[in-house]
């Protein structure tokens, strides 16, 4: 059982009207304190590197792309989000994806893709907006999801940084 | 000149300055509230989102009108438009400046007509804004309307009696029912002119009056009639577009009509502190300070203090501010019975 006290009210609070008095330069100081609102278009969140934004493709110093399209990442993936589609290549990797779609509407940014990725292919970016008029608009393809390293570098180097805790010297390749 | 277009042109002054209050009072209201909660407010609209009214009032006529099924339809068009004239017809005896020389020509006094029975004019017709809430409450056919506009209608029949009791003791004083004369009353000259402010012999009443008129405005913390979480959107929960938009012109114009009256009768209406003598445009400023001030109130209010419950709201209007201002109308009178005369 709660016994709740009723506080007994002085005879200044009864009459409301100090109190209201106080109330009321309260939110008058108020009216001069920091603002908290952040004029979004224009005043963006700035990203850190631990930022998991939408998956995206690493394309080489070449212009190739480094996904080898074994399909690793289509597993791990919890939402179903990826398909791939593999072919032949004559580049020294001879596998590469004929289609790598990722359905933006599906993906839950969780990266699981890039912890499964045995080539370094994919990674989290620092891309967070998403939208558009029509649901075929968000599926995107190989082209629409490639960003050069330079773009990715943040992210990737914290992800080595991560990798290094459980790396033994040895395993490293 | 003519004294017909001299008429018009006063008319046409101050009911346009009331009507540019409302909207500005609804810019000021959005950009008040934001401040007080650490937000900005609008901002897109023009610069600091001055023309934020002008985009609300296009966007409000070009909306679709909703009409309910079973609403009666002739009453609920009726409605908005009873509730948002009463307090444009008020504005028409609130003395806003003395003689008005402008081009050398005579505007007389600065207010649309000075009636002999302006006081009970006030009364008479604010009191017929309860019919365009009531009303727009039970055409709408609908429980959340009509529970806010009993609501609202018994809320401001109770502080409509206060109110008029407080009145009744400033007209005591001055013994006139012309607000003019009750303000020139407070400024009879002299240097310590705001020694004569009824706000000083009327202190209680001051009080009970700026009260009653928050009620009277249906504005928090008493704002039962659209009191959201218990009743969606109070009487104008139906409404939709132009018509909606007229219930908050008439509620903003009814704050300011207050707001002035309040100025009127308690606080010297025009006159400047220490400037008995003051020319027509400074008193107007004065009168506009004060004005403003009170309006800043309403809002000031609304984000400090919560809504009350109804049976508190009555218990404080019928037990509390009914006798307090019963007794302050009788301090009123044994004061001017030893003093002699008004």
């Amino acid at each position: 059982m709660v016994i709740v006290k009723r506080k007994t009210l002085s005879f200044s609070e009864r009459l409301y009207l100090p109190e209201i008095v106080r109330g009321l330069s309260i939110t008058f100081r108020k009216m001069f304190a920091k603002r908290v609102t952040r004029q979004y278009p224009e005043e963006r969140l700035e990203t850190t590197e631990v930022t998991r934004g939408q998956p995206r493709l690493v394309v080489n110093e070449d212009d190739s792309i480094a996904c080898v399209s074994c399909g690793l990442c289509e597993a791990a993936c919890p939402a179903y989000a990826i398909t791939i589609d593999g072919q032949e290549t004559d580049r020294f990797i001879e596998r590469e994806p004929e289609r790598f779609d990722i359905d933006m509407l599906r993906c839950i940014l969780c990266g699981f893709c890039e912890e499964a990725c045995p080539k370094d292919a994919i990674y989290m970016s620092d891309e967070l907006e998403l939208a558009d008029y029509s649901r075929a608009a968000l599926i995107y393809d190989i082209e629409k999801l490639k960003r050069p390293k330079s773009a990715l570098e943040q992210r990737i180097g914290y992800v080595n940084k991560i990798n290094q805790r459980w790396q033994t010297p040895s395993s490293t390749s | 000149m003519n004294e017909i277009l001299v008429w018009v042109i006063k008319t046409g002054f101050i009911f346009g300055g009331l009507v540019g209050t409302a909207a500005a009072m609804s810019l000021a209201e959005r950009k008040f509230s934001a401040w007080m909660q650490y937000r900005i407010g609008p901002n897109r609209v023009g610069p600091w989102g001055l023309l934020q009214p002008i985009a609300d009032g296009v966007k409000f006529m070009f909306k679709e009108e909703l009409i309910p099924d079973g609403a009666n339809k002739w009453v609920f068009r009726l409605a908005p438009l009873l509730a948002a004239m009463p307090a444009m017809m008020t504005i028409a005896v609130i003395p806003f400046a003395g003689r008005v020389e402008l081009f050398g020509q005579d505007f007389g006094n600065l207010s649309i007509t000075d009636l002999d029975i302006g006081a009970l004019y006030v009364l008479a017709i604010g009191g017929l804004a309860i019919y365009g809430v009531i009303l727009g409450g039970w055409a709408s056919n609908s429980k959340y309307s009509l529970l806010g506009g009993l609501r609202a209608s018994a809320q401001m029949i109770s502080y409509e009696l206060s109110l008029i009791l407080t009145i009744l003791a400033v007209i005591a004083m001055t013994g006139d029912l012309d607000l003019r004369a009750i303000v020139e009353a407070q400024n009879t000259g002299g240097v310590w002119n705001v020694l004569e402010w009824n706000i000083w012999y009327q202190p209680l009443g001051f009080m009970l009056f700026v009260v009653a008129t928050f009620a009277e405005t249906n504005r928090h913390p008493f704002d039962f009639a659209e009191c959201e979480p218990e009743l969606v959107g109070g009487f104008h929960t139906e409404y939709s577009a132009m018509r909606f938009a007229l219930f908050f012109i008439g509620e903003y114009c009814a704050m300011t009509v207050m707001a002035c009256l309040t100025v009127t009768l308690f606080l010297g209406g025009p006159s400047v502190p220490f400037w008995a003598a003051a020319p027509w445009f400074v008193g107007f400023a004065a009168f506009l300070v004060k004005a403003g001030f009170f309006l800043f109130l309403f809002i000031w209010v609304r984000w400090t203090l919560p809504r009350f419950r109804f049976d508190q709201l009555m218990h404080l209007g019928w037990k509390v501010f009914l006798p307090l201002s019963l007794l302050n109308l009788l301090a009123t009178g044994v004061a001017i019975l030893f003093r002699g005369g008004a």
